[in-house]
């Protein structure tokens, strides 16, 4: 044992590349990353505009708007934990909506509406889902086709004017139920993820899926499971969109998916999936990704420009995400 | 150039991966005419200190100097220019270009005129360098993935050789080579030794080592632990100075322990697969260690997958007897108690990027759950926590990736997750595969006590050796169909083993 310790005590000292890199694998770093980013990038931009950033409405503002994105972020990193990518759940979303509130034009229930919203999000993403599994096709492949097909769909349906729901009885359930169901869906994905076999299976089946298979894991049912819970999320996020507007026009939920994903990466997941996947990323993300559109609009950056800065988060995340050979490539078998 | 002279000099060198200390103030000297063997457990830092001298990575710290200059480069075409080769233990070869293009590689401006590059000049050169190693059955005109594995080691042999290096290294090729390879390779050694040229072996193969090398340095946790003389070989001192405690001659099992010859756990009945079986049959009794053997493609690899439910059978079946179980998935498998270790570690057995204590804790989910579908934190970690304790994986904590550690440990954690399930049947697909003999030694230790815990166990290996040592039982291989079954009991005669197999 002393002899061990005598080794460490002359071991070469640490470079400043070396530090970095024991910090960046440490296991908590892609929790506290993240979060502290959004803390740093928060605290700016109340110093920027004085205060006003701090402000209850311009908080509440931002919470409201991050939620739906954070709702699908959510629900979308089952799916990318296992190296998969979908980019459709804008549309899925879109059409989830469209068909809910049709179901509300006919009966007048907000019930109604809402369980149909989350059975189609649910329904459409199995679709995905199937598509993927049974047929061996790439799940990106599938999405960008559901992507437009979802999208047409909810166009013929919706028409030139936006079909309406009584914006009273959206009013009414505004409020609290939005928040309690998304910290209900939060929480119940936070637990599956990170506490049950389900989030582990997921993981490992995206860190390596010959491993996965020889663990005695059936990526089927694994990668289903996911596409289950990613659906409730997005019919979820849906009835949010419904609530918030009070209608649903023709473009609904055409080009989120893409805006889910940055949220994803931003919150400091991986897009390649695998043992760093968790489920927070995505709230966390969405938040930022709003913070940094609400702050850098109330500082006077023109909202352009913004697309610029969103571009320049989402490369220096992805760098520091991507794994890169540090020693000899690994060892081949013959 | 007089033999004896120094060659290249290494002087305090140091480097550091993250944490990991690879080489600690390393002190060497490489002589003209020598042929230096270097050996040491995986991770003691004999690919480091080489690949560093050979310019495919630099060192945290130290010096170096190779003909009295000093010796800094930046990369291996660099060392390569300079006269230091190196054939290395991975594949070194891309498979969709030419041989030519491959034993020239980034090396095409000697070809070339203006921005055109004279294919029909270097598929010479290369042919001529191909010759020059005394190899005749490559074309290096051809693309390199038509030739396999032996060949294509052959190719990155004329590569190094055909820049003439002043000092070449040659880790752990042997592997991959036959007989005939081995010839070849050997005698470019100790031609090169002789033409007062300097060469660098590295074989976890002990007698071929002691056999090639004049001087041995034994490399141990990043630290040179003793340079010995040829005359002073000695197969147990050596093993004992690269574990840093006595081992006996013999690692593998002496017993004459039985098993229960009139249980069978598990079961094939006439089972054929796409690949290579043809209504097979087996059986696997209680606390037996049935070792497999044969060719590499004799088929025992693709039993293996076969009884784990990994490929799938067409015809017949494969069913575990304790609860008339039909195996057709790994799922259904690893439910009734089987595990399998695949012959490719980091491809198949682990996920690279995932904690050591992620990758043991993939066999618990059932297991350790707390309060119902929820993981307890609390038994997760002491499921994992036991295996890195009681298989003494070398590793800072739990939570490192398994990325970071040497081969021999990463197999460890392999064996650490199937011991923590406590599969009642076991597939082992060349265990030892690439494991350094201290390892190898803890592995049989290991599989002898499952033995004796009342486990069976399917040993499909590659080494005779091993399957002498360890099985019960040994079925030997041929294009499918078992040619020959042997009993412990009535002592294993090696050339009757081989006969069966060619």
């Amino acid at each position: 044992m002393s002899q061990k310790n005598e080794l460490t005590h002359d071991a070469p000292k640490l470079t400043l590349v070396d530090r970095i890199d024991i910090i960046k694998n440490h296991r908590l770093f892609p929790v506290i990353f993240p979060l502290s980013m959004l803390v740093v990038i928060f605290l700016i931009f109340i110093v920027l505009t004085g205060g006003r950033f701090a402000d209850t409405r311009v908080l509440t503002g931002v919470f409201n708007q991050s939620l739906i994105v954070a709702t699908m972020a959510t629900a979308v990193a089952f799916i990318y934990s296992t190296g998969n990518i979908d980019i459709s759940v804008g549309n899925v979303m879109g059409l989830a909506a469209c068909l809910g509130a049709l179901a509300y034009q006919v009966t007048q229930s907000m019930t109604v509406m809402i369980v149909v919203t989350m059975a189609v999000g649910i329904v459409l993403m199995m679709f995905n889902c199937v598509l993927g599994l049974v047929f061996n096709v790439k799940s990106a492949m599938v999405a960008i086709v559901a992507m437009s097909v979802y999208g047409a769909i909810t166009s013929v349906l919706v028409g030139a004017e936006p079909i309406g729901v009584d914006f009273k009885a959206c009013k009414v359930l505004e409020g609290n139920f939005r928040y309690i169901a998304f910290v209900l869906y939060f929480v119940v994905c936070l637990l599956a993820f990170s506490r049950t076999a389900i989030g582990r299976k997921l993981r490992f089946i995206g860190g390596n899926e010959n491993c996965a298979e020889q663990t005695g894991i059936n990526r089927k049912k694994a990668i289903a499971t996911s596409y289950i819970f990613a659906g409730i999320g997005v019919g979820l996020a849906g009835v949010f969109q419904v609530l918030r507007t009070g209608n649903v026009a023709q473009t609904i939920g055409s080009g989120m998916g893409m805006d889910v994903m940055l949220a994803t990466v931003l919150g400091g997941m991986s897009i390649f999936g695998g043992a760093k996947s968790n489920t927070f990323a995505g709230f966390v993300g969405a938040v930022t990704v709003t913070v940094l559109n609400t702050g850098l609009l109330m500082i006077g950056v023109p909202s352009t420009l913004i697309q610029g800065f969103r571009g320049v988060f989402f490369l220096i995340l992805v760098f520091l995400n991507s794994e890169r050979q540090k020693t000899l490539p690994s060892r081949q078998q013959f | 150039m007089g033999k004896g002279e120094v060659l290249v000099e290494v002087r305090d060198l140091c480097k550091n991966f993250g944490v990991t200390v690879a080489l600690d103030h390393v002190n060497m000297q490489i002589k003209r005419g020598e042929v230096r063997g270097l050996i040491g457990e995986n991770g003691s830092g004999k690919s480091t200190v080489t690949t560093i001298i050979a310019g495919i990575q630099q060192a945290t710290s130290g010096e170096m100097f190779y003909k009295g200059k000093p010796w800094k480069p930046q990369t291996s075409l660099e060392a390569v220019k300079a006269g230091i080769g190196i054939i290395v233990q991975e594949m070194g070869t891309i498979p969709t270009i030419s041989v030519a293009e491959n034993i020239f590689l980034g090396d095409y401006d000697k070809f070339r005129t203006g921005i055109i590059i004279n294919r029909h000049k270097m598929v010479a050169a290369a042919q001529k360098a191909l010759d020059d190693i005394g190899v005749t059955d490559i074309k290096a005109g051809d693309i390199t993935a038509k030739y396999n594995m032996e060949q294509r080691k052959l190719i990155e042999i004329a590569k190094v050789m055909a820049h003439e290096p002043e000092m070449f290294v040659v880790d752990e090729t042997t592997t991959a080579l036959s007989e005939s390879g081995r010839t070849i390779l050997y005698n470019l050694m100790h031609k090169a030794a002789a033409e007062g040229k300097a060469v660098v072996m590295i074989s976890h193969d002990l007698d071929e080592i002691m056999e090639h090398s004049d001087t041995l340095t034994v490399l141990r946790d990043g630290v040179i632990i003793d340079n010995i003389e040829k005359k002073d070989f000695e197969a147990n001192d050596i093993k004992q100075k690269m574990i840093g405690r006595e081992v006996g001659g013999n690692y593998y099992r002496v017993d004459m322990d039985g098993y229960e010859e009139d249980k069978v756990v598990l079961k094939a009945d006439c089972i054929t697969t796409m690949n290579n079986l043809l209504c097979f049959d087996l059986e696997l009794h209680k606390g037996e260690i049935l070792g497999i053997g044969g060719l590499s493609e004799c088929g025992m690899h693709d039993l293996g997958r076969a009884l784990y439910g990994l490929d799938e059978v067409i015809d017949g079946e494969v069913r575990l007897t304790k609860n008339n179980i039909k195996i057709t998935s790994s799922e259904i498998a690893f439910a009734h108690g089987m595990g399998y270790v695949s012959k490719n570690r980091d491809t198949e057995s682990l996920v690279m990027n995932a904690s050591i204590g992620d990758n043991i804790a993939s066999t618990g989910y059932k297991e350790n759950r707390g309060f119902g579908p929820f993981i307890s934190n609390k038994k997760e970690r002491q499921y994992q926590q036991l295996q890195v304790d009681s298989l003494a994986i070398k590793c800072v904590n739990v939570f490192q990736p398994v990325s970071a550690l040497s081969g021999g440990n990463k197999q460890k954690v392999v064996f650490g997750k199937w011991l923590a399930a406590d599969s009642d049947v076991l597939i082992l697909d060349c265990p030892t595969r690439g494991v350094d003999i201290g390892v190898k030694a803890a592995m049989y230790q290991l599989i002898y006590d499952m033995k004796k815990a009342g486990k069976s166990i399917v040993l499909i290996s590659e080494e005779l050796p091993e399957l002498c040592g360890m099985s019960d039982r040994l079925l030997i291989m041929k294009e499918g169909a078992v040619t020959g079954e042997f009993f412990r009991k009535e002592g294993f005669d090696n050339n009757a083993l081989i006969d069966c197999m060619i």
